[in-house]
C-alpha cells in the first residue's frame, strides 16, 4: 500500500509528531464548533429547528475527534522525505498521495521554523524556498532539523547556479 | 551618469494621466452619473481631483531622482516616504522603453527595469529623452564578468557585436487583423461589468428599463435581457479587435547574441529586452479560434517582477503559425527544441479524461432541474463536455529528452511548455484513489514566473511513465539514487 509510487524516499519524520499533531489537531478542532455554536445561538433566537443545531454538533465533535484520532498517526505514517545531492523528495498526503521533488540547485533559501507545540517535544520543520514556491518538512526533531538545514545550504552553495 | 538628475517636468502629466488611465471606467461612470444627478457640486469634486493629481504628480518629480553609480541604477523618490531604490546589474530581468503618447510629443520615452526577487518594486522613470535611455539600457545591459560565465554554454567569445542584430521577425498587417479578429478577450467584459457593479442600481433601475422599453416597443423583458446581451458582447468584441490592433501594429521581434528585442504598438510603443540568461520557460498557446487555423500565441516567461502585476508573461509573437515554429526556435530560442521521446496517457485513463469536464454538470444541473421543470434538457450539455473530455485525452502529451520536457495539455485553448531541465523549479506527482486503483498519477512542472510560478501539468499518466518524468529535473545525466545515503 506504501509502495504505491514506486522507490518511496526512506526517511521519516519524527514519532513525536503524532503526539504534537494530536495536540495541534485538538485545538485547531475547538474552530469546528464555531458551527454548531452559531447553530445554537439560531435555535435560541427561534430561526432554526433544534435538530439543525444537534446534528452539526455531532458532525464537528466526529471531525474533532477524527482530528485528533485518526489524522496524526495517518499522516506520519505516510510522510517520507530524503535529502541527497541531488534534490530533496518529498512523499505524504492522506487520501491524495503527493510527492514533490526539488533539484538541490533550484532551491534559494532554507529555515528551520518551531511553533510553540513542536518546541514542547523538541520539533522543528524545515522550509525550503525556490524561485516558484515555498515547501515544508514538519516535525523533525531539532538536531535533524538543524542538521539537514545546514546540509541542504551547503548542497546549495556547491551547485549554485543563478535563477 | 555619476550626478543625481530629476527626469523631465512632463514626468509630473505623465504621473497624472496614469492615473486617470488606471481609472478611466470609474471616471467615465462618475461623468455618467454624476453630470445628471448633482450638477456644479461634481465638477468642483472632479476639479479638486485633478489638481491635487497635478500638485502630487509635480512634487513627485521634484523628489525624483537618478543616477548610474558603477554597475547599479540608483533612484531616490517619494514625497512623505523618503525611498532610496538601488538595483544592481546582475539582478535586472528585464527593462522595457515605452513611447507613450505625451512622451511622443516631446520626445521622451518611459524605462521600467524590472528586476529578480520577489517583493521588489520595479523601477519606473517616466520621462527620459531617448538618448538617455539608451544610455541608461547600454549601461544596464552592458557584459559584467558574472553574466559571462552564465552564458557561456550560449556563446564562447564575447565581443563588442554581440549587440548586433542577427535575425528579425515580423508581423504581417494579414496577421495582425486575423489575430485581432481572432482574439477573442473578453477579459474586457469583465472590468467592465464590474466596474459597472457598484454603480449597478444606477443604470439598471425601473426608470431605465421602461425608458428603454418605451423606446424600444415590441420587446418584452427577457428579449431586451438578451439584446443587452449581445451589445456587450458586440461592444466589447470590437474594443478587443482594436485593441489588439494598437497593441500588435508594426510588430516586430529582433535578436542579438544575448538578448531578444521585442517593438510594438501603434500610439504607445513598446520595446521589451528579454535577456536569454533570464527566460524560464516558453509557452505556446492555442486559443479556441486561433487553433482551427493553426494559429497561436507565444510566450515567455521571465522571473521576478512585482506582484502587483497582471502581466508577467511577455508575448514574444502575437500570432504565428504552429507549423512555423520549429523554424522559428532554430533561429530565436537555440536552446529549445522537439524533444523525442514521447509519453501519452494511456487507454485506461481515457474514461477519466471524458468523465472530467462534466462533474461540473452533474452538480449544476439537478439544481437547475429542481427550480425549473425543463431544466433537465440542459443534460443534452453533456455531450459536448464529453467530447471536450477526449479532445483533452487526445492533446495530452509529453516529450521530452535530457535537456528539454515540451508539456501538452488543453484547459479550454491547447497550451504547449517548454522548460529546460535546469530551469524546471519543482516537479510534483499526485495520485488520488481513484488514480491509485487505476496505477495513474499526475504529474506537475513548475517554472518561475513573475513574482510566483506557473504550473504545466497533465493528469492520468501511466505511474512509469510518470516516475521517469519525475526524476528528469535531477538526472544529471547519471542514474538518480533514491536511496543515496546522506548524513
Amino acid at each position: 500500500m506504501e509502495n504505491v509510487i514506486q522507490s518511496v524516499p526512506d526517511k521519516r519524520i519524527d514519532k513525536n509528531a503524532i503526539k504534537a499533531w494530536r495536540i495541534s489537531g485538538f485545538l485547531f478542532g475547538l474552530l469546528f464548533y464555531l458551527i454548531p455554536g452559531i447553530g445554537f445561538l439560531l435555535y435560541m433566537e427561534g430561526e432554526i429547528d433544534y435538530w439543525f443545531a444537534v446534528i452539526s454538533g455531532w458532525v464537528a465533535l466526529f471531525f474533532h475527534l477524527t482530528a485528533i484520532v485518526v489524522v496524526p498517526g495517518v499522516r506520519w505514517r505516510r510522510w517520507h522525505y530524503n535529502v541527497t545531492e541531488m534534490g530533496v523528495d518529498m512523499y505524504r498526503g492522506m487520501f491524495i498521495i503527493k510527492r514533490t521533488m526539488i533539484p538541490i540547485n533550484r532551491i534559494q533559501h532554507v529555515d528551520t521554523k518551531q511553533g510553540p507545540v513542536y518546541r514542547k517535544f523538541g520539533l522543528s520543520s524545515i522550509r525550503l524556498s525556490t524561485a516558484a514556491t515555498t515547501h515544508e518538512i514538519p516535525a523533525l526533531d531539532d538536531e535533524t532539523a538543524n542538521h539537514l538545514r545546514d546540509l541542504i545550504s551547503t548542497l546549495v552553495r556547491q551547485v549554485r547556479e543563478d535563477v | 551618469m555619476s550626478e543625481f538628475r530629476r527626469q523631465h517636468p512632463v514626468a509630473a502629466i505623465a504621473q497624472l494621466l496614469a492615473v486617470l488611465k488606471q481609472n478611466i471606467v470609474t471616471i467615465i461612470i462618475l461623468f455618467v452619473v454624476g453630470s445628471r444627478n448633482s450638477g456644479d457640486y461634481f465638477w468642483y469634486f472632479f476639479g479638486f481631483g485633478i489638481l491635487s493629481a497635478l500638485v502630487i504628480g509635480f512634487f513627485g518629480w521634484m523628489r525624483f531622482t537618478y543616477r548610474v553609480e558603477g554597475d547599479e541604477l540608483q533612484i531616490n523618490k517619494g514625497i512623505f516616504v523618503r525611498k532610496k531604490l538601488y538595483l544592481t546589474k546582475d539582478r535586472i530581468q528585464v527593462i522595457d522603453i515605452t513611447e507613450g503618447l505625451l512622451q511622443r510629443a516631446f520626445g521622451l520615452v518611459k524605462v521600467e527595469i524590472k528586476s529578480a526577487g520577489s517583493g521588489t518594486e520595479s523601477a519606473t522613470i517616466s520621462a527620459i529623452t531617448r538618448s538617455e535611455a539608451g544610455e541608461l539600457r547600454k549601461i544596464l545591459r552592458g557584459e559584467t564578468v558574472s553574466e559571462k560565465a552564465t552564458t557561456s554554454t550560449e556563446e564562447a567569445v564575447e565581443s563588442e557585436d554581440s549587440r548586433e542584430i542577427t535575425k528579425s521577425w515580423r508581423l504581417s498587417g494579414k496577421d495582425l487583423v486575423l489575430a485581432a479578429f481572432t482574439s477573442g478577450n473578453f477579459g474586457l467584459i469583465a472590468s467592465i461589468l464590474g466596474a459597472i457593479s457598484g454603480q449597478m442600481e444606477e443604470f439598471i433601475n425601473e426608470e431605465n428599463l421602461n425608458y428603454l422599453a418605451e423606446r424600444l416597443p415590441g420587446y418584452a423583458d427577457s428579449t431586451l435581457i438578451l439584446w443587452v446581451a449581445l451589445f456587450i458582447f458586440i461592444v466589447s468584441y470590437i474594443i478587443s479587435f482594436i485593441g489588439v490592433i494598437f497593441t500588435y501594429a508594426d510588430f516586430k521581434l529582433e535578436r542579438n547574441k544575448k538578448e531578444m528585442i521585442i517593438t510594438s504598438g501603434l500610439l504607445e510603443r513598446k520595446h521589451t529586452t528579454v535577456p536569454y540568461n533570464r527566460i524560464q520557460a516558453v509557452r505556446f498557446v492555442e486559443g479556441v479560434f486561433r487553433q482551427p487555423f493553426g494559429y497561436g500565441m507565444l510566450y515567455v516567461e521571465s522571473a521576478g517582477f512585482e506582484q502587483q502585476n497582471k502581466e508577467k508573461s511577455i508575448v514574444l509573437l502575437p500570432f504565428v503559425s504552429r507549423k512555423t515554429l520549429p523554424g522559428f526556435f532554430k533561429e530565436f530560442l537555440p536552446n529549445y527544441h522537439e524533444p523525442e521521446a514521447l509519453i501519452t496517457p494511456p487507454e485506461r485513463s481515457v474514461l477519466r479524461y471524458i468523465r472530467r469536464p462534466a462533474y461540473l454538470l452533474f452538480v449544476i444541473i439537478p439544481v437547475i432541474w429542481f427550480l425549473w421543470e425543463p431544466g433537465w434538457m440542459l443534460f443534452s450539455l453533456l455531450i459536448p463536455a464529453f467530447a471536450f473530455g477526449w479532445l483533452r485525452f487526445n492533446d495530452a502529451r509529453l516529450n521530452f529528452d535530457d535537456r528539454v520536457m515540451k508539456l501538452q495539455y488543453r484547459v479550454l485553448a491547447r497550451t504547449t511548455a517548454f522548460i529546460q531541465k535546469n530551469r524546471a523549479q519543482v516537479t510534483q506527482l499526485t495520485v488520488n484513489p481513484f488514480q491509485r486503483r487505476k496505477k495513474l498519477a499526475t504529474i506537475q512542472l513548475t517554472a518561475a514566473s513573475g513574482a510566483g510560478g506557473i504550473n504545466f501539468s497533465i493528469s492520468d499518466l501511466d505511474y512509469e511513465d510518470a516516475i521517469s518524468v519525475y526524476k528528469w529535473s535531477v538526472e544529471d545525466n547519471n542514474e538518480y539514487h533514491s536511496g543515496f545515503p546522506s548524513g
